[in-house]
């Protein structure tokens, strides 16, 4: 019987081609959405490992090292950075702010004010981080800026001195980096406070009003301001498999319902149902694989020109055939229902 | 295998929520070797007889035998097996899968029966070869003629060389030089073990048939003079399923028409009072009785003949009833 299921999808192929286009284009957006949201936590994960810190210290009660911080005075920071067991330390200030565009417009960036050779400052792809007031390196996603070109931030003039691939955060706001003073005047009007300290080492006291936080709390930190873009990106891929599963589901069905008489014939031939069944199986698994094999290859192609970080990694594209088969299997159940109870008496005409 | 014998077989289905009992006490004998023709008009149970001999349809009651085995009784997959091993199917329409081959769809209950694909298509081969088709094996049925796509159909029906070979209207689409391909092929299939049963109402299959079962009882279309039938309150005039001649007027009482649903209840359908006619569509079209008619208190009635009634009702005075009596009550019995 499953030669017969493949015969048949020959048969109808301009259907079959159809539901598998659209199926695959569904799954191609599915793998997408799946990809952006699993690029906010790559990139949230990125940017704290290249601030090369093993922990941070905030404020007591602060949420995290960068937008659920409580900006603390500089001679703070500079106490908690000497504290026993600390390696290394560097106090970071983290704002956002808007950054003009060669090709016009503005653009969103976040800005992360540091100091070159410490803990909070990230080491560059092409060139060199910032070493003093004036300089700044940016992310390779700020499109249109290369090392040597000067970007105005809140009209402060800083030369790019260096760039750091693919470092965004927030849903793909690209990350600019700057000497510590610079980041004060941009995001503090000059005043001397930080957002956080970053740490290497572990300081075997604490003192009162402050608090240790791990990377991963710095990581959550990022992801909160973005967790209702990334469950509606999760809501999304949802609809996206449950119309996936429905086009797959009404081509079964539909090819239940046309091929009552065959079935009927199969049966009173002597096949056993459950041979009949396998094949209309087979049919949904071959139809969700072929559109999960396009549409691996419509988010490959696409991805790459997305505007966000699109992680899709090869495990993705190994499970989405698998979850495809499943939901096929599944979206065929009320045509193999159909199926199961087709009267063998059918392939008479009727008793 | 052995003889088909049938025995007091009764065939009832549902149709609408109405019961419908095409075949009533049916008993026929065919020994092995013989080719058995169900003859008669649309309607009069052949296929739903021959779906019970296939062990597709269950009877409402009797039993039917194939050599030691009684098909009525086999359930699930005892009863696939059957289907599978022990009878060929010849459907009315062909019934070919479009979109396998003419050896795609012979294989089709070889590979049900479990044979390797080499073995199976081998087979099929040879079937299509037997059946005049070798070099038509990789064709579409709808790339072969009416007669083509019947014999692909008998090869399928023999792929397993299964002992009952039953064929619905195998001439039903077929010009007469198809015909003639396929009663050669039913009657050489006849031999041997083999039983082979064809319903049609095709007349032309008549000389092929070592026996001949006709479904529908001879009704006489002779003149024959008005019967006049007494009834007690409660008294059964005819039953629904039963074949009858004559078409009735009241006379005195009523008379209660009733259709038995298929749960077994009944369903009162109308009164025909005295000097009204009912029990007209049965006789005029050929058809069992749809309805069964019993007085509802003591009556009489009378039974006309359908050419006397035609007679009587295009010359209405003749008819020795109130004019109203010309008024068709609704329901058909």
């Amino acid at each position: 019987m499953l030669v017969a299921a493949l015969r048949d999808l020959q048969w109808r192929r301009r259907r079959v081609l159809i539901a598998i286009v659209g199926t695959g284009l569904v799954f191609g957006m599915t793998l997408l959405m799946t990809g952006v949201s699993r690029g906010f936590d790559a990139e949230a994960s990125a940017t704290v490992r290249d601030l090369g810190a093993e922990r941070w210290i905030v404020r007591e009660g602060a949420a995290g090292p960068f937008l659920g911080a409580s900006p603390m005075s500089q001679d703070e920071a500079t106490y908690l950075a000497a504290l026993p067991g600390i390696e290394a330390a560097g106090p970071l200030v983290f704002t956002r702010k808007s950054v003009n565009t060669p090709k016009g417009g503005e653009v969103d960036v976040n800005i992360m004010g540091s100091t070159a050779g410490r803990p909070g400052m990230p080491a560059a792809d092409e060139g060199r981080p910032p070493t003093k007031a004036g300089e700044v390196m940016v992310s390779s996603r700020l499109e249109g800026y290369r090392v040597g070109d000067t970007l105005t931030v809140a009209g402060t003039s800083l030369l790019v001195v260096g760039r750091v691939t693919d470092s965004t955060a927030l849903a793909g706001t690209p990350n600019v980096f700057v000497d510590l003073a610079d980041a004060q005047r941009i995001g503090f009007a000059g005043l001397p406070v930080v957002s956080s300290v970053a740490v290497v080492g572990e300081p075997s006291v604490m003192p009162e009003g402050f608090q240790p936080s791990s990377n991963a709390a710095a990581r959550a930190d990022l992801l909160r301001a973005i967790a209702k873009a990334k469950s509606s990106l999760t809501m999304i891929s949802v609809l996206l498999w449950l119309v996936a599963a429905s086009i797959i589901g009404a081509v079964v069905y539909l090819s239940a319902l046309e091929r009552q008489r065959d079935f009927a014939v199969f049966k009173a031939t002597g096949v056993a149902t459950r041979s009949i069944l396998a094949g209309m199986v087979l049919q949904a698994a071959v139809l969700a694989v072929v559109a999960a094999l396009l549409g691996s290859i419509i988010g490959s192609l696409i991805g790459p020109r997305f505007p966000m970080i699109v992680s899709l990694e090869l495990r993705a594209h190994l499970t989405l055939p698998l979850v495809a088969v499943g939901i096929g299997v599944l979206s065929s159940a009320a045509g193999l229902r159909r199926i199961a109870t087709i009267d063998p008496a059918l392939a008479f005409g009727g008793p | 295998m052995g003889d088909l014998v049938v025995d007091d077989l009764t065939i009832q289905y549902s149709s609408n929520g109405y019961a419908v009992r095409p075949i009533e006490h049916l008993d026929l004998h065919a020994p092995a070797g013989s080719l058995v023709l169900l003859l008669g008009p649309s309607g009069c149970g052949k296929t739903s007889l021959l779906s019970c001999l296939g062990g597709i349809l269950r009877p409402r009651s009797g039993t039917i035998h194939f050599g030691d085995l009684e098909v009525t009784s086999l359930r699930g997959e005892a009863l696939t097996a059957y289907r599978r091993a022990t009878v060929g199917i010849v459907f009315q329409a062909f019934n070919l899968v479009p979109s396998l081959s003419a050896r795609e769809n012979v294989v089709v209950p070889l590979r049900a029966a479990g044979w390797s694909r080499r073995d199976a298509r081998s087979r099929a081969d040879a079937l299509l070869a037997q059946v005049g088709l070798a070099d038509r094996a990789a064709h579409l049925p709808g790339d072969l003629s009416g007669g083509q796509q019947q014999r692909v159909a008998v090869a399928r029906a023999l792929a397993l060389d299964p002992p009952l070979l039953i064929a619905d209207e195998p001439t039903a689409h077929l010009d007469y030089v198809q015909v003639e391909e396929v009663l050669k092929v039913l009657r050489t299939l006849a031999a041997g073990d083999r039983v082979v049963v064809v319903a049609t109402h095709d007349q032309r299959l008549l000389p092929l048939a070592d026996q001949v079962v006709e479904l529908v009882p001879a009704v006489s279309m002779s003149e024959r003079e008005p019967e006049q039938v007494r009834l007690r309150a409660g008294e059964v005039l005819f039953s629904q399923g039963a074949w009858g001649e004559l078409i009735y007027v009241v006379e005195r009482g009523e008379i209660e028409i009733v259709v038995e649903r298929d749960d077994g209840s009944e369903e009162l359908r109308a009164v025909v009072p005295a000097g009204e006619y009912f029990g007209e569509f049965g006789p005029l079209f050929g058809m069992p009785r749809s309805a069964t008619a019993r007085a509802r208190s003591a009556a009489t009635v009378t039974g006309y003949s359908t050419r006397d009634f035609r007679e009587r009702v295009q010359t209405a005075d003749a008819l020795a009833v109130p004019a109203r009596s010309r008024r068709r009550v609704s329901a058909k019995a």
